[in-house]
């Protein structure tokens, strides 16, 4: 079934291994990348990237690609339905404009060289629902992180101060969702939006249970790290889309300084972009992206994702109900709430980023001064899919990294707003190919714990190969942006598990990636918490505990990371 | 000059974006335009029987359209003129030109139709001028002609344009209009709501959604929307 490869005469880029546009082969066997001397290079299949840059497979750690928000967005959105990708034939029907059906999602990553990508916000309670639709999904890896920061159990045990049941609760609930780490969204805010409020500060009293957001973010991380998860505590800042919420934004930041991990962060903020503004209402907000990178450059515990708004289509949703609503009465657009019972919320709102509207300019000025300003290993490229955008434009926020001229070019035809509210036009940095393989391979398998197989080209790493029409060692990046551009769109070849399943932006074969799941059941005691389990699933849930949750044969490919 | 006739009594819609432009093309492209019989793939050719005059930008369809959908979709000039029923989406995002059915047209004619002209000598069904379902704009430019009557949804999110249904029309007239005008001669059902902009002139009886306040000469609103729309009876 695995084909052994060998891919001659690459320019290869692995950052993780720190090799930088060097000439070399690689050797594929049984789904993993092996030693010249494993592989019977005669009965091999060559393919030959001589001029061509190999890495690894994109990894795409923060999109929403699977779980009753997509799908929610899906039902409201038929116009978005009717671009049609792909006619059914030898792959599956595909269609979608940006929000993309199931089989698109997993088609267009793969045409881009990417083959992992993770769903950054799963209901727990439609974890079932979720994996059903990760399993939908051909071609890629995927994982989903449930979201906690509303919870509550989470709640009750922070307001108690109950670590050890908190620590039990977190395995409890990533073992019965099949989830991959701790997302946090607006903490304590969504709770209060069940009252019709929010929590906008990390001081602000979480209704019904006398905590802040400070303590949920705090407690949460101390127990995530406590568990030794593979992937530290993902949050969604509070007060996010407000003018002034890049002070917020350190402040979260700076709640992580007491926390430290050898291999990772501690704490990944994400779509930073939507957190970063400076500025005290709409008419004079500016960036406050240069504040949060130089807190971010300052400190090693932190990671951030971009969150880069593409002008266009895009769908906002997000577990932050209460901000979704304030979306919807800023813009007149279509709105739909999500409640999941104790767990959360969520909200859906179409949006369209329109390049001469201020405000839109300045969140993609904003994102992309961001990814300039931040270290290339600290921050991770992201369009937070659907909310700022397709995934199938990061090769845009590649180039445009890597170019000033090409920046110059676009922000002739931006808003004016841009020149006065943010540093974009003074930035001269043009990030190397070699930061961008980094902030979009290496890094995000770093910051996802999974840097042993994924986001490297070493021995032993799994199979993920992108081959792309680009020679690193004569292309000019700061001037051929378009060229850049488009050797990004389509991969030569994207290789998954060791099998080419797409070539020249062409699919070859469906195959099916795994999900993987946490699990850390055995560094805690259940025990502790089953009375409460029981009490809360009786008295609040509309279900019965025995039903909760999702089993492990449910999954197509499921695969256990057990912690411990 | 362009003329169609089915060769079969067709079981299943036909797609098929034939415009005016077509009829300029040579008998061979035009045997060999590529349209929908169901899901499977078909050419023109395979359904229809084609003779062509000249090269004058005018198709004929002569027989029983209703089931071909899609006829004169993105056409910017030109003329169709067809001799029978039409099927659903006749003229559909159309710019320019005309369009003459003899007989009746189904659902979405004229959907968001930016210019140009339909008319309609018999009946309309729903959705005439409309927005396709999500999209914020319905017909924005030119005029449609309903000759007969035509049923629900008409001019949905309509944002500029002219309607005009000779007959009567069932409910929802001008919902979420924004601009240009709807004039019904006969009767028709609820009218206007969340209507922002644009004038619906009814001469028989109607019905006002309560987001409606009376003024001098007939009732402006939506209100719950903020609306400045207008509804006469003349």
């Amino acid at each position: 079934m695995h084909h052994m490869l060998h891919i001659k005469n690459g320019i290869v880029i692995d950052p993780k291994n720190n090799i930088n546009a060097e000439k070399m082969d690689i050797f594929v066997k049984e789904g993993k990348i092996v030693e010249e001397s494993e592989v019977d290079v005669k009965e091999a299949k060559v393919i030959d990237a001589s001029n061509k840059l190999v890495v690894a497979g994109g990894f795409d750690m923060h999109a929403h690609i699977a779980g009753s928000k997509i799908n929610t967005g899906r039902e409201m959105r038929p116009e978005e339905m009717r671009t049609v990708r792909l006619i059914a034939g030898k792959f599956r029907a595909s269609t979608g404009r940006v929000l993309l059906t199931a089989p698109a999602i997993g088609y267009e990553y793969t045409k881009m060289g990417y083959t992992t990508a993770f769903e950054a916000a799963q209901p727990p309670v439609g974890a079932l629902h979720t994996h059903e639709e990760l399993d939908a999904i051909p071609m890629i890896d995927k994982a989903a992180l449930p979201v906690f920061g509303n919870w509550h159990f989470v709640l009750k045990y922070v307001a108690e101060k109950e670590w050890e049941k908190l620590r039990a609760f977190l395995a409890w609930a990533l073992e019965r969702t099949k989830g991959f780490g701790v997302k946090v969204v607006n903490p304590g805010g969504v709770e209060a939006w069940m009252y019709g409020g929010n929590c906008k500060s990390l001081d602000d009293e979480v209704p019904g249970f006398n905590i802040t957001p400070k303590e949920i973010i705090t407690g949460l991380i101390q127990e995530t790290e406590n568990l030794g998860l593979c992937h530290s505590v993902h949050l969604h800042c509070n007060n996010l889309g407000t003018p002034g919420n890049y002070q917020t934004t350190i402040e979260t930041m700076k709640l992580a300084s007491k926390f430290s991990n050898d291999k990772r962060q501690v704490l990944h903020v994400t779509h930073v972009q939507f957190n970063a503004y400076a500025g005290s209402s709409w008419r004079d907000v500016a960036s406050g992206a240069a504040e949060i990178a130089k807190y971010v450059n300052s400190v090693d515990n932190v990671t951030i994702d971009m969150g880069q708004p593409i002008f266009g289509s895009a769908t906002a949703m997000t577990g932050d109900a209460p901000f979704q609503f304030t979306l919807h009465k800023l813009t007149g657009s279509r709105w739909s709430n999500k409640d999941s019972e104790i767990e959360g919320g969520a909200g859906i709102v179409p949006i369209a980023y329109l390049p001469k509207n201020p405000v839109h300019a300045l969140q993609w000025a904003i994102g992309l001064e961001l990814g300039l300003l931040i270290d290339s290993d600290k921050v991770v490229l992201s369009t937070d899919y659907p909310n700022g955008g397709p995934f199938m434009e990061y090769p845009y926020v590649m180039a445009m990294l890597m170019s000033k001229k090409m920046r110059e070019k676009e922000l002739e035809r931006v808003s004016p707003y841009v020149q006065k509210a943010t540093g974009l036009a003074a930035i001269d940095r043009e990030k190397t190919l070699y930061e961008i393989i980094q902030m979009t391979r290496s890094l995000p398998a770093r910051i996802m714990g999974m840097d042993d197989t994924k986001g490297h080209l070493g021995i032993g790493a799994d199979a993920d190969i992108a081959i792309y029409n680009l020679d690193p060692l004569s292309i000019d990046t700061a001037n051929d942006f378009e060229t850049v551009y488009k050797s990004f769109k389509t991969s030569a070849y994207t290789i998954k598990g060791g099998e080419i399943i797409a070539k020249d932006g062409e699919l070859v074969k469906e195959v099916w990636g795994r999900t993987f799941w946490v699990d850390a059941t055995s560094k805690v005691s259940i025990e502790s918490i089953e009375s409460d389990l029981d009490e809360m699933f009786e008295k609040y849930y509309s279900l019965q505990r025995q039903n909760y949750g999702v089993e492990e044969t449910w999954l197509r490919k499921p695969e256990k990371l057990v912690m411990g | 000059m362009l003329k169609l006739k089915p060769k079969i009594d067709f079981e299943v819609s036909v797609e098929a974006e034939i415009t005016p432009q077509l009829a300029t093309s040579s008998l061979d492209e035009i045997s060999n335009f590529q349209i929908y019989y169901g899901k499977e793939k078909a050419k023109l050719g395979d359904l229809f029987e084609i003779s062509k005059e000249g090269d004058d930008a005018k198709l004929i369809l002569e027989g029983d359209f209703s089931m071909v959908k899609w006829v004169g979709a993105r056409m910017d000039n030109g003329e169709i003129v067809v001799k029978g029923d039409i099927g659903d989406h006749l003229g559909a995002y159309m710019t320019g030109g005309k369009i003459v059915v003899e007989g009746d047209a189904l659902d979405w004619v004229g959907a968001e139709m930016k210019g140009g002209e339909i008319v309609v000598e018999g009946n309309a069904r729903n959705y005439v001028g409309c927005a396709y379902w999500g999209d914020m704009t319905g017909m924005s430019g030119g005029k449609i002609t309903i000759r007969g009557n035509v049923s629900n949804y008409i001019g949905e999110k309509m944002g500029g344009g002219e309607i005009e249904i000779l007959g009567n029309a069932g409910d929802f007239i001008g919902t979420e209009m924004k601009d240009g005008t709807i004039t019904i001669h006969g009767s028709c059902g609820f009218v206007g709501g969340d209507m922002k902009g644009g004038v619906i002139k009814v001469k028989g009886s109607f019905e006002v959604v309560p987001g409606f306040k009376k003024v001098e000469d007939g009732f402006e609103g939506d209100v719950n929307v903020g609306g400045k729309g207008k509804i006469t009876q003349f």
